[in-house]
């Protein structure tokens, strides 16, 4: 990490800056963290109580409880989601790993031109493909599978992943795998010992990628998947709370479940992923 | 086992070095066939679709060949002039704003001081948590009968009476576009950040013994360092928001009467809303162009990074 | 009602025709001049002739069936269907469960295979699906979605006599639902139109008659007013939002009151060529619309955005006074109120203390409202997934679309598509229980369906809100924006 001087001064400007730009970070946050507090009576008042008088965690009994409908059917979505960013984000470290790699070191015909049409994915709009795909899936009899979407969803994370690993095997120096080459290690051997763990934060960053990717798809969720018990967050969130009768601190009491996953893991990791950045992207 | 590592030029036909190299394409033939499974299909079917008219009568097998008949309706149509200014309204000020609030605040995140990490970790929330929900919580915020917002500019005088974003045809856009800038700026952040610690410490240092001003440090030494990070930053933003649907599609689907109506929503709304999905696939392939267009700029931008990280 | 049933003459409909309708209780004015026809006095369909006629009979379902497709028959079919939600009354899951334990008991060897799928999202999914050939066997579908299947020819012809029962036991505003091109797509579940509802407590605030409604969409734009001058509250619950089915149920009943429409589906004999949308009926009610909203200010700023859904919060906040909505409202909103607590709840059972039903005002023209309702259809075997199992699905449709299921599915909200249901013991239960029911069934003969043509989607999902946005986001004026819904109608029927 470099060493910055402590002299270089804040600015108030800096100050103020930060400040304002944190209270326009958080505040959409806490407001619904406030209104998943109400009653959902209390929350049509008007002027809204900024405090809630009477907060209760009713909104979250219900969501989080099995021994009800509305529990058990958002329990449900909420571990479809799990294993939906799961398999997703471990398929795709297993497959952008092997790719970044060859990109790095394989001077194979072709290569930039691959390279590059990977990167190229994240042009086209989803929304654009949902009928072609569907029509596809169903080709290959996936409609209504967790494998249609599992698939769909590798191929946003790639392009990202890929381009961040193979910045980090360019960084490593290709002496330090010849050397273990030497000594009696075979290619994958050296790749697996040497290799693997100097690019860790970028496979960690990755992977957090994929999974938050995964996490929050919607449009494609919507489509692929018929079955109300397959259903992912969300959709199921769209499902629950918009049809018949708008509850906002339910919504906003869903809506703060499905952030904590994905944003614990985030702070957890974060360091990861500034540091794949700075390694793997943007590094000189 | 093959010896890619080991370059040595054989001068050789394509076929033959293709060959010599086969097993290095089974390192990237997982990646490249979901690729293909997944964008080739479409992007053939899309083309094709988009010759043909779709109206909701017909089934899909009985389609009329309509030759270039949709891209006319589309490029001729009232619609399209308006989308298209909202389109470039929402993409261009989105991405600069998201990319100037990202850039402010890397610069002041890039010292060292006590809850760096935690201040860090708090502004990146609003990129990790899903799309949908952002949009909930927005909607809640703004809503023109019990929002919050309304709520506090009345107690502060600044306005009096309902405050009225979302069903207002003129503030419904800049609306929209401070929510996917709130979505956005983080990631802004972390990428410039990141290109921030390359800055060598020296240069800045030798500036500061010449006497430069931060400003004038900033403008002439970090600056230069940070172009080929701003750059990609921009091109991911600008194309990501070209083609964002969940803010606009859940907040307001396009409306009122069509005032945050982009590109995306309007290909969602042809395509399901009226389907007509030849048409539909003839404005994908419009966007399709200006896309070619940005992604042109997208690789050379990373080809040039690509180059300065080989060199260093 | 008088001036509207005397305007109607007898006419015959292409493919509806053909139904004569003989039963007395059949009746219907602007629906079905078929009832003239067949000498039907469409005034006896009252409120209390309703209760007149209930609780006469117990029709066994299984035995009916029975002579359709055996008991013992064995078979599978995917059924899609819009049921009870999140928010859906505790008895309305309830009579789902017992749907499903009798279905059961009585086709033990049927596999079905249900989907229960959220109303918002169902369209766009079966149209994927069936351009993909993955559609169910079985859909029940809102009323208004069957055409555009139908026209494409993704259906499998069904009438009421596939399935062992009579034509004209069966609506005639319904079955021109499912009607399209001299043939049969489909039999209907249930029926119902939307009420007025109001809440006498602001009404008496404002200084109004606390027990009566509006009587014409004049004086609603008035009431509307005052009521917002005098408490500061929302007047009318009005929605625009575009692509929800929420808008043209609520607008519609005006423009077809006021003389207007969207085709000519209000017309003695519907041609569905016809343009009605810039009409001066239909410009008189996009101008109350305007009046309300612009000029007023007098209904919920979010009107834009909102469907009826987001109006239920307010109006059970004591915030807003009418609205239009379906004659489940009243059972929703007291168990919204039910499972408030505190203070809350005092307040909120106030709310629906003071609630009311009537019938949806009048315009200049007459009285007029939408013949809502769900029909079954069979997907076309080539765009089902997998094999279509044909006696599986009949025996389905048949169990469903009988006197007791047609009744007790549509227990809470509706009402049987079979009109046998409401001779049943379980429609007088219903008459018995559930508060106003009489009085939302008493509309039914004003219904008018929406034009079963494929383009009915688009023109009542789009083109109709985004006239009333146009009009009153003051991005046109009101004569502006019917001009350009004209012509968008106009081209979409010319196969644009």
């Amino acid at each position: 990490m470099s060493r910055r001087s402590y002299n270089a001064g804040w600015s108030l400007t800096g100050w103020v800056f930060l400040i304002l730009l944190l209270i326009f970070a958080v505040a959409p946050m806490l407001w619904m963290l406030i209104t998943s507090f109400k009653s959902q009576f209390a929350a049509l008042k008007y002027p809204p109580e900024f405090i809630p008088s009477n907060p209760n965690l009713e909104q979250y009994e219900r969501l989080l409880s099995p021994k009800n409908e509305v529990g058990r059917q958002f329990l449900r979505y909420m571990a479809n989601s799990i294993w939906v960013s799961t398999a997703t984000t471990i398929l795709g470290v297993a497959v952008a790993v092997p790719a970044a790699y060859a990109f790095a070191r394989f001077r194979f015909p072709g290569r930039q031109a691959l390279f590059f049409s990977v990167l190229f994915r994240n042009m086209f709009p989803a929304v654009v493909f949902l009928m072609p795909l569907f029509i596809m899936m169903r080709w290959m009899g996936l409609v209504n599978t967790y494998s249609s979407l599992i698939i769909t969803y590798l191929t946003f994370g790639l392009p990202l992943s890929i381009w961040l690993l193979k910045g980090f095997y360019d960084n490593i120096p290709i002496e330090l795998e010849q050397a273990a080459r030497i000594d009696g290690c075979t290619r994958f051997q050296a790749f697996y010992l040497i290799v693997m763990p100097l690019s860790a934060p970028g496979i960690i960053a990755t992977a957090i990628y994929s999974f938050i990717t995964a996490w929050n798809e919607y449009v494609y969720a919507l489509t692929f998947l018929n079955d109300d018990q397959k259903l992912t967050l969300p959709v199921g969130l769209q499902r629950f709370f918009t049809e018949y009768a708008t509850n906002w601190p339910g919504l906003m009491a869903a809506s703060f479940i499905m952030s904590v996953p994905v944003v614990v893991m985030f702070l957890i990791l974060q360091k990861y992923f500034v540091r794949a950045l700075t390694e793997g992207a943007v590094k000189a | 086992m093959n010896s890619s590592t080991g370059r040595k030029p054989t001068p050789r036909g394509l076929f033959g070095r293709i060959a010599d190299h086969r097993l290095d394409y089974l390192y990237i033939l997982p990646a490249i066939g979901v690729m293909l499974l997944v964008i080739a299909y479409p992007i053939y079917y899309t083309f094709y679709l988009s010759f043909f008219r779709t109206p909701p009568s017909l089934a899909m097998s009985d389609k009329v060949f309509n030759g270039i008949g949709n891209y006319i309706t589309i490029l001729t149509s009232e619609s399209f002039h308006e989308v298209t200014i909202n389109t470039v309204v929402w993409t261009v000020w989105s991405t600069f704003f998201a990319t100037a609030l990202g850039l402010g605040a890397a610069l002041v995140l890039n010292r060292q001081f006590a809850g760096r990490g935690v201040l860090r970790g708090l502004l990146l929330i609003p990129y990790v948590i899903s799309a949908v929900a952002a949009s909930y919580i927005w909607r809640w915020i703004y809503h023109s009968d019990f929002g919050v917002l309304g709520a506090i500019l009345n107690r502060l005088g600044i306005i009096d009476g309902k405050l009225n974003l979302l069903d207002n045809v003129n503030l419904v856009l800049p609306s929209l576009i401070v929510v996917n800038v709130w979505k956005e700026f983080p990631f802004a952040m972390i990428m410039i950040l990141a290109g921030l610690q390359t800055v060598p410490d020296q240069l800045l240092k030798a500036a500061r013994v010449d006497g430069a001003g931060a400003f004038h440090r900033f403008l002439h030494v970090t600056l230069p360092h940070l172009k080929g990070v701003m750059v990609i930053t921009v091109l991911l933003l600008f194309v990501a928001n070209l083609n964002h649907f969940t803010i606009p599609w859940i907040m307001t689907g396009g409306g009122p009467a069509g005032a945050s109506d982009i590109w995306i929503t309007q290909i969602y709304q042809i395509a399901f809303g009226r389907i007509r999905f030849g048409l539909a696939s003839a404005y994908s392939v419009i966007l399709f162009a200006v896309m070619v267009v940005i992604g042109y700029f997208y690789v050379r931008a990373l080809t040039g990074n690509d180059d300065v990280r080989r060199r260093g | 009602m008088f001036a509207l049933i005397s305007a109607r003459k007898g006419r015959t409909l292409g493919g509806v025709g053909a139904l004569l309708v003989s039963s007395a209780m059949l009746v219907a004015g602007p629906v079905s001049a078929q009832g003239s026809d067949t000498g039907v006095d469409p005034e006896t369909w009252t409120p209390e002739y309703v209760r007149s006629i209930a609780g006469q009979t117990e029709p066994n379902t299984a035995e009916e069936c029975s002579q359709v497709v055996p008991l013992d028959y064995s078979g599978s079919v995917d059924y899609w269907y819009v049921g009870p939600n999140e928010a859906s009354p505790e008895l309305e899951h309830k009579m789902y469960d017992d749907f499903w334990a009798a279905w059961e008991e009585t086709y033990p060897n049927i596999e079905v295979n249900a989907q229960n799928l959220g109303y918002n999202d169902m369209l766009n999914k079966l149209r994927t699906a069936a351009l993909g050939n993955a559609a169910p066997g079985v859909a029940r579908l809102p009323i208004l979605w069957g055409s555009e299947f139908a026209a494409k020819g993704q259906l499998s012809e069904l009438s009421p006599e596939d399935v062992g029962y009579k034509t004209e036991n069966f609506w005639p505003g319904a079955m021109k639902s499912v009607t399209q091109n001299n043939k049969v797509w489909g039999i209907p579940t249930n029926n119902e139109t939307m009420a007025f509802i109001w809440n006498a407590g602001i009404f008496e605030e404002a200084g109004l008659d606390p027990e009566k409604a509006p009587d014409t969409w004049a004086e609603v734009v008035e009431y509307s007013k005052q009521i917002n001058e005098k408490t500061g509250k929302a007047g009318y619950g009005l929605v625009a939002r575009v692509n929800a089915g929420n808008t043209p149920f609520r607008f519609m009943p005006m423009a077809w009151g006021e003389g207007g429409g969207a085709l000519d589906e209000a017309s003695d004999s519907p041609s569905y060529q016809e343009v009605w949308v810039n009409n001066d009926g239909t410009r008189r009610a996009v101008q109350n619309y305007y009046d309300m909203y612009v000029r007023d200010k007098s209904v919920p700023v979010s009107a834009l955005t909102n469907t009826q859904t987001e109006n239920q919060d307010p109006f059970l906040a004591n915030q807003l006074a009418m609205v239009i909505a379906h004659p489940s409202e009243y059972a929703t909103m007291l168990d919204r109120a039910n499972k408030a607590t505190g203070d809350d709840k005092a307040a909120a059972m106030q709310v629906v203390d003071n609630m009311r039903y009537g019938m949806i005002p009048r315009g200049e023209d007459r009285r007029a409202v939408v013949f809502g309702g769900s029909n079954v259809h069979i997907f076309n075997p080539d765009n089902v997934d997998g094999d279509l199992d044909m006696e599986a699905a009949k025996a389905l449709v048949c169990f469903m679309t009988g006197p007791e299921w047609s009744t007790k599915l549509a227990w809470v909200s509706s009402n049987p598509g079979n009109t046998r249901g409401f001779e049943t013991v379980w429609m007088k239960e219903r008459l018995d229980t559930i508060k106003f029911l009489d009085v939302s069934t008493s509309m039914l003969p004003s219904g008018i369906p929406f034009p079963p043509v494929a383009e009915s989607p688009e023109i009542m999902n789009i083109i109709i809100p985004e006239m009333l946005q146009n009009a009153l986001t003051e991005k046109m004026t009101v004569e502006e924006a019917a001009a350009d819904a004209e012509k968008k109608v106009n081209a979409l029927l010319n196969g644009m």
